[in-house]
């Protein structure tokens, strides 16, 4: 048994369909199926994408879904969390994003989107769309090894599934030594032991954000063990 | 160069005073402040014309923030009802209390002060509610700092001061990514510290004396000052202008029992 973890539909329709086709088709059955946020976005159609993923088929895994840096910004756009009008998503897809994400995602979606949760304690992992930081937070293989490692202590996971950059990877944090000494009014305390547990950030890849190509995790709890899959449509 | 750095006077204008000839008596040459000026204490207003007079470089700190911005953080700035409520009182009075002018220093204040190698902040580098305790992971340490570019992270917000020596760290990153080679690198960090300041004016180290640091550019050397004052002027105050008593009571013992944070590492997002 395994899951399925998938981010970055982005209103992606045709990508998501092909990666719930290739996950029937994993010999190894999936039995958990989690979409780690930006279930919406500028690459589609993003009612009926919401609509899909509400509404799994007879036999469909019903997905475990989590709030993304696009379901972010439809929160800002309708007045519901964070800054007001999206500065964001302004300056990152100037006014036609603005106006394209306003237009395609209903009121009625919306009130859906912001009953999501923030993310999924699982087992020993933490599946979040950024981290516990921020739903911005883009943890990638070139983000500076303490900033990873703090990364993990806050999650208080062993594995952190993010999707935010939408690349696929697994990094393997593992601290070594480090000599932390206390003085207080009171005097020298202790030498602590800092926790040298090897941990990894998993990046889940992208479903919907690169045209044809389809990215996404399986992960086996019982082995541990992390796959990435691609999948090509048309 | 030696510097005094005090943090979290809250009010307490006879701690300040206590706290300022100690620091002359020492002979440092600039004084940093890491805010709270306001909040818990009778005095406010005296206290900022007080730092404001000195000209002392001042970070922002959350009572100070809570003032200019109003009271708006998420649920984790009390971590219980009761807590709440009294914070609630003590936050309405002082918002009801200062001088404008008082509130437009308190939203001047930047989050954060540099000097060479130094870095200056009220909590953390990433929040003025985030409190660096002693014993939190020394690797997620080691992140604020290096977060800062600097050697030495000076905060408060915890009121019981402490020095943390980070040394000889070391990471191992071994990266995975489809069709590339594997990748290890190794991460090495030299002697990074925290010096927590204290508190001037409400300590909570379990004596009522007031507390700062004083630190030594030129030889790194870090010296946790503790200064008697009269408490009990400060106490009768707060119970004279309204204040709730407990801040009187705990102001007395230097200690906090109520209102201990359940999280000290949750981050507000307001």
């Amino acid at each position: 048994m395994q899951w399925a973890i998938l981010s970055g539909i982005e209103g992606n329709l045709a990508a998501y369909e092909a990666v719930l086709q290739d996950i029937r088709r994993q010999r190894n059955p999936v039995a958990d199926l989690y979409i780690i946020g930006d279930v919406v976005g500028l690459k589609g159609d993003n009612e009926a994408t919401i609509e899909r993923v509400r509404s799994p088929r007879s036999g469909e895994l019903e997905p475990q879904v989590c709030i993304g840096w696009w379901e972010e910004q439809c929160f800002s756009l309708h007045g519901l969390s964070g800054l007001p009008d999206a500065p964001e998503l302004m300056a990152q897809f100037g006014g036609d994003g603005v106006k394209h994400l306003w237009k395609s995602v209903s009121r009625e979606s919306v009130g859906w989107l912001r009953s999501l949760h923030f993310g999924f304690h699982e087992l020993d992992c933490l599946l979040i769309h950024g981290s516990t930081v921020s739903y911005a937070d883009e943890l990638t293989p070139d983000t500076p090894a303490i900033q990873l490692c703090d990364r993990l202590i806050r999650a208080d996971a062993n594995t952190l599934f993010c999707g935010r950059s939408g690349l696929t990877f697994e990094c393997w944090v593992t601290p070594g030594k480090l000599r932390s000494t206390v003085t207080t009014l009171d005097g020298k305390q202790e030498p602590q032991e800092q926790g040298k547990t090897p941990r990894r950030v998993v990046g889940v890849g992208s479903v919907g954000r690169i045209p044809g190509q389809a990215t996404y995790t399986l992960y086996n709890p019982g082995s541990d063990r992390v796959t990435f899959n691609t999948v090509s449509y048309s | 160069m030696k510097l005094a750095v005090i943090s979290c006077i809250h009010g307490n204008y006879e701690a300040l005073n206590a706290v300022l000839s100690d620091i002359d008596d020492r002979k440092a040459d600039q004084i940093y402040c890491l805010g709270d000026l306001v909040g818990y204490g009778p005095h406010p207003n005296a206290v900022v014309e007080m730092i404001r007079s000195l000209d002392i470089p001042t970070c922002q700190g959350c009572w100070d923030e809570d003032i200019v911005e109003g009271l708006n953080a998420c649920e984790c700035s009390y971590p219980s009802q009761l807590a709440e409520q009294r914070g609630r009182v003590a936050h309405e009075w002082t918002n009801n209390t200062i001088h404008p002018e008082v509130r437009e220093y308190l939203a001047t204040l930047p989050m954060t002060l540099r000097l060479d190698n130094l870095c200056f902040v009220h909590g953390s580098p990433n929040s003025q509610h985030e409190y660096l305790l002693p014993s939190m992971d020394g690797f997620a340490a080691l992140e604020r700092i290096l977060s800062t570019d600097a050697d030495v992270l000076f905060c408060g917000h915890t009121h019981v001061p402490y020095v943390r020596n980070l040394e000889d760290g070391t990471l191992t990153v071994r990266v995975q990514q489809p069709g590339k080679d594997e990748l290890e690198t190794q991460f090495e960090t030299p002697l990074k510290q925290i010096v927590n300041a204290g508190s001037v004016g409400e300590p909570r180290h379990g004596r009522p004396n007031a507390t700062y640091v004083l630190y030594d550019t030129d030889t790194a050397q870090v010296e946790l000052r503790e200064v008697p004052y009269d408490y009990e002027l400060t106490c009768a105050a707060i119970i004279a202008k309204g204040l709730p008593p407990i801040f009187a009571w705990r102001l007395a013992r230097g200690m906090e029992f109520a209102e201990r944070a359940d999280d000290p590492s949750h981050v507000c997002q307001r």
